[in-house]
């Protein structure tokens, strides 16, 4: 029986609404302070290259207050998973859009100017922009060792005696591409000394505690020195789920003790943050002569471009769910994720979730096709139900309602396709 | 020309950090000097909703108006680690940790009530609508605002936390139980390709979500919307257009994402399934809403015009290029 | 630097700006109109959106000198007397706010829109409203919320 609710299940109007609507809600960005300077990071040009950097002409710019660099960060490293990705770049870059510099100036011309000033020796090396060729020894290495940073394995069960037994076998190779997040609100921040003395930051964040955590490994203070106050937030989508601008903001605002701000534009943001993994989805799916599935392999190759970011978790989310919502018996499923020059990738909506469907919906149609079937009846044949197994092993005991979603679909279109002599 | 084609796409997602890492809400609940009720928690507002159904089952488990509750969601000096806004967790995770710490700061509330009504015991002392009282001896009361002003200095918080249940997977078999819970969606679509330009255009669609149980439809339904237009701008048409690591389309009129015009209203259906695990039932959505999407639309355009597109993004010329092959020897690539 | 003189939410303003400074940036930092918000400072996004003498504008795309001598509203604006605007209340009572940062020039679009049009189609909202997106809502609520405003309006 369901308990009954006065509250759950009401369509509460929206507590931040009425800030939204009247234009009162404060974003980062919308955050002036008295005797406020402004910064701008300089970011690689080059995918791939050593580097040397010079910033003393640029230090005797007029309003130039200071250029931080990879000196100036006691802990040059952050990453949510693998401590992979420098504050400032310091011997390499590892992809276009890298932060090399640290401008902080009285304004954004005066950054603007300094950020040209800065004298970038960039040393290239050869580069590596697909997985498949990262994947090769002799490839060039993004990061010390092998570009395949992760490999995650999936068996059940003997998928070549389910192949033999299989009456139609389809084999197909997906690929997917690189998207971005397009969150509305471009990245930015403010950050000063609080009146307890506390590195603060104003910034619109998934996850205001990790970023206190990473200033904190940074900049080597505590955390209860820091604070972390998190503005409205202009969409986000997993996408400010990687540091940005929070280690620059408190370094800045610790080392000169005035508020600081930072706002990118579009360009910069499109460059800077983190990208939907691109997989390549090789699949090979099995059904007997009535549609029921027998066996399956994939093989995924995730490109996470130049830092790891979640890429192992990705991956894995990737791998758990190659199968999709269905039963089969055996299964054989690798997903790796490698290194490249390319942008980086992270967590986006769905987070490796959303890829796979692209091949084993098509698969499922292709399979209900050569067997002269509907799609719909092969899905009901199947699917997860209570009680079913996955592919890792795990029993789904309760809310499983896929049969309802289906359903509550097919009331209203009719998708019992027939395509027989169809084209 | 244009060809009618209808295509289905399932899908299920698995909440959470996952594989046995430790996926922990926390959160604390105060009894304010005016009476009213303060929660702190670390989950985020990023345009979701979180922040209202937080209202919505602090409210619902104190059996107290929203009006008198507070939440303080901004500040890591005050608020407790709930985790990210992400892997659609705030629901389930937060939402549960909320639910937990009410649900001890009740018991607190009675420890205290009993003390100043000088009862034996705390049995029987219900708390509803911003009072604490003795349900068979309703003269025997105390309200949030007298008990918050007996306190002189004294503060009276709970705390609650929240750990999601999964098992590390096996790193040679991948067994194990890596995500709990797990949500379903189906959604069918119905769209025309125009053959000679190679634009889809959408034109009818039946979208059902799994919710476990809806805590706020329309906040649902804004999930399903949105998550339909950002997998229509992934399948059908964004691009970064990479070239040897350096992103050319790098602003919004060379990065095209949907406008009004590309979207139509979607025919949104929730399905309640309530989860035993879950706060009043509710299993998060933000990110599967946007998983079945792009497969019913490749296969709804090879419904309507023949052509399996296996690389995306299915861009017009991309289309075209395909039905052209299809057209000198239909391709069939599939075993 | 020149001078500038402007209206906007019906207050009359005296500016000293420089030449190169738009009228986007005019608002938020010398008059602190923050509502206004940027989103790709190429006139695609419309979350810098206002209405420029009546008809709406992206202000990222407008220079502040030209806007010497308009009349310019912002959502700030939009409010009389403590009443929110008929299309502000649809936009709470219908859901179509998210994230919230298309929601200003999204309203201000919506606005302009049915000053000329008081009863426009589901179509004429749609297209009303292209020039801004919004990546949260897939302007489904949005749109219903024009619908709905334009219900408030014949009341009020």
């Amino acid at each position: 029986m369901r308990m009954s609710l006065d509250i759950v299940g009401k369509n509460m109007i929206r507590v931040d609404a009425l800030s939204k609507v009247t234009g009162k809600a404060i974003y980062p960005a919308d955050v002036y302070m008295d005797n406020m300077l402004y910064g701008k990071t300089l970011r690689s040009k080059v995918p791939h290259a050593y580097i040397t950097v010079n910033t003393k002409e640029a230090e005797n710019i007029d309003g130039v207050i200071k250029i931080f660099t990879c000196k100036d960060v006691p802990t040059n490293e952050h990453g949510v998973v693998f401590k992979d990705h420098e504050v400032f770049c310091s011997k390499k870059v590892r992809r276009i859009g890298d932060p090399i510099a640290f401008v902080v100036a009285t304004d954004i011309k005066t950054c603007d100017l300094a950020l040209e000033k800065i004298k970038v020796n960039y040393e290239e090396i050869e580069g590596v922009f697909d997985p498949i060729s990262a994947m090769k020894e002799d490839a060039p290495k993004v990061h010390e060792g092998n570009n395949i940073m992760y490999h995650y394995k999936l068996r059940k069960g003997d998928t070549e005696k389910g192949f033999e037994s299989s009456y139609v076998i389809a084999e197909n190779t997906y690929k997917t591409h690189m998207v971005d997040h397009a969150f509305l609100q471009p990245e930015s921040g403010v950050s000063y000394i609080d009146e307890e003395g506390r590195v603060t930051v104003v910034v619109a964040t998934q996850y205001p505690h990790y970023d206190r955590e990473e200033i904190a490994r940074a900049l080597n203070i505590s955390e209860d020195e820091i604070r972390i106050i998190n503005a409205s937030i202009g969409g986000a989508f997993g996408g400010r789920e990687d540091i940005s601008l929070q280690i620059h903001l408190a370094l800045a605002a610790k080392e000169i003790k005035r508020p600081i701000k930072v706002v990118y534009s579009r360009e910069e943001s499109f460059i800077s943050h983190s990208k939907r993994h691109p997989l390549i989805m090789k699949y090979k799916t099995g059904a007997d002569k009535n549609g029921k599935l027998l066996a399956m392999e994939a093989d995924i190759i995730g490109d996470t471009g130049a830092y790891a970011s979640w890429a192992t978790n990705v991956l894995r989310k990737a791998g758990v769910h190659a199968t999709g919502p269905y039963y089969i018996p055996n299964v054989k499923v690798d997903s790796i994720a490698v290194y490249t020059n390319n942008p980086f990738a992270g967590a986006m909506r769905g987070f490796g979730a959303t890829q796979p469907p692209i091949a084993y919906e098509q698969q499922m149609d292709i399979l209900a096709e050569e067997l002269g079937i509907d799609p719909i009846t092969i899905r009901m044949k199947n699917m997860f139900k209570k009680g079913s197994e996955t592919a890792t092993g795990q029993i789904l005991t309760e809310s499983v309602p896929l049969e309802e979603c289906l359903n509550k679909v097919l009331e209203d279109m009719d998708l019992n396709l027939d395509r027989k002599g169809a084209y | 020309m244009k060809r009618i084609g209808r295509g289905i796409g399932l899908s299920f997602y698995g909440t959470g950090y996952g594989n046995g890492f430790p996926d922990v809400s926390r959160a604390k609940v105060r009894l304010l000097k005016d009476g009213n009720v303060g929660i702190y928690v670390g989950g985020t507002e990023v345009g979701q909703g979180a922040r209202t159904i937080f209202y919505q089952i602090g409210s619902e488990t104190l059996k107290l108006s929203s009006d008198n509750i507070s939440f303080i969601t901004e500040d890591t000096s005050l608020m407790p680690d709930s985790g990210t806004a992400a892997a659609s967790r705030q629901t389930y995770n937060t939402g549960n940790a909320i639910k937990i710490a009410c649900e001890n700061f009740m018991d607190r509330l009675r420890e205290v009530a009993k003390r100043e009504l000088k009862l034996n015991s705390t049995q029987g002392l219900k708390v509803n609508n911003g009072k604490i009282y003795l349900e068979f001896f309703p003269r025997k009361v105390i309200s949030f605002k007298e008990l918050a002003q007996k306190q002189k200095g004294n503060v009276i918080e709970a705390e609650g936390e929240f750990v999601a249940q999964t098992v590390e997977m096996d790193s040679e078999t991948g067994q194990g139980a890596p995500y709990w819970p797990y949500t379903f969606n189906a959604c069918g679509v119905e769209l025309e390709v125009d053959v000679l330009t190679g634009k889809v255009e959408i034109l009818k669609t039946r979208f059902a979500q799994d919710v476990g149980r809806a805590i706020n439809p329309h906040l649902i339904e804004g999930q399903m919307d949105g998550g339909f237009a950002m997998a229509l701008g992934y399948v059908l048409f964004e691009d970064l257009n990479i070239n040897e690591g350096r992103i050319k389309n790098q602003k919004f009129s060379k990065y095209l994402i949907p406008t009004a015009m590309d979207m139509i209203d979607l025919e949104n259906v929730i399905v309640e399934d309530p989860e035993s695990t879950a706060p009043f039932g509710a299993k998060g959505v933000g990110e599967p809403v946007m998983i079945p999407i792009a497969p019913a639309i490749l296969n709804a355009i090879y419904d309507a015009v023949g052509v399996r597109i296996t690389e995306l993004p299915a861009t017009p010329e991309k289309l075209i290029e395909a039905i052209e092959d299809s057209k000198e020897g239909r391709v069939v690539k599939h075993g | 630097m020149i001078e500038i003189q402007l209206t906007v939410n019906g207050k009359d303003y005296t500016v000293n700006i420089e030449e190169d400074k738009r009228l986007l940036d005019v608002l938020r930092e010398d008059l602190g109109f923050t509502g206004v918000k940027e989103g790709c400072s190429e006139g695609e996004c419309g979350a810098c959106t206002v209405i420029m003498d009546g008809k709406t504008v992206n202000s990222c795309m407008v220079m502040g000198f030209q806007a010497n001598g308009s009349n310019i509203v912002t959502i700030e604006g939009l409010e009389k007397d403590g009443q929110l605007h008929p299309i502000q209340q649809a936009f709470i009572d219908i859901g179509a706010v998210q994230c919230g940062y298309c929601t200003p020039g999204m309203i201000l679009s919506a606005k302009a829109l049915l000053d000329k049009n008081p009863n426009p189609t589901k179509e004429e909202i749609r297209e009303g409203i292209s020039g801004n997106l919004c990546r949260c809502t897939g302007y489904s609520k949005i749109v219903k919320a024009v619908e709905k405003a334009r219900g408030y309006e014949d009341e009020s």
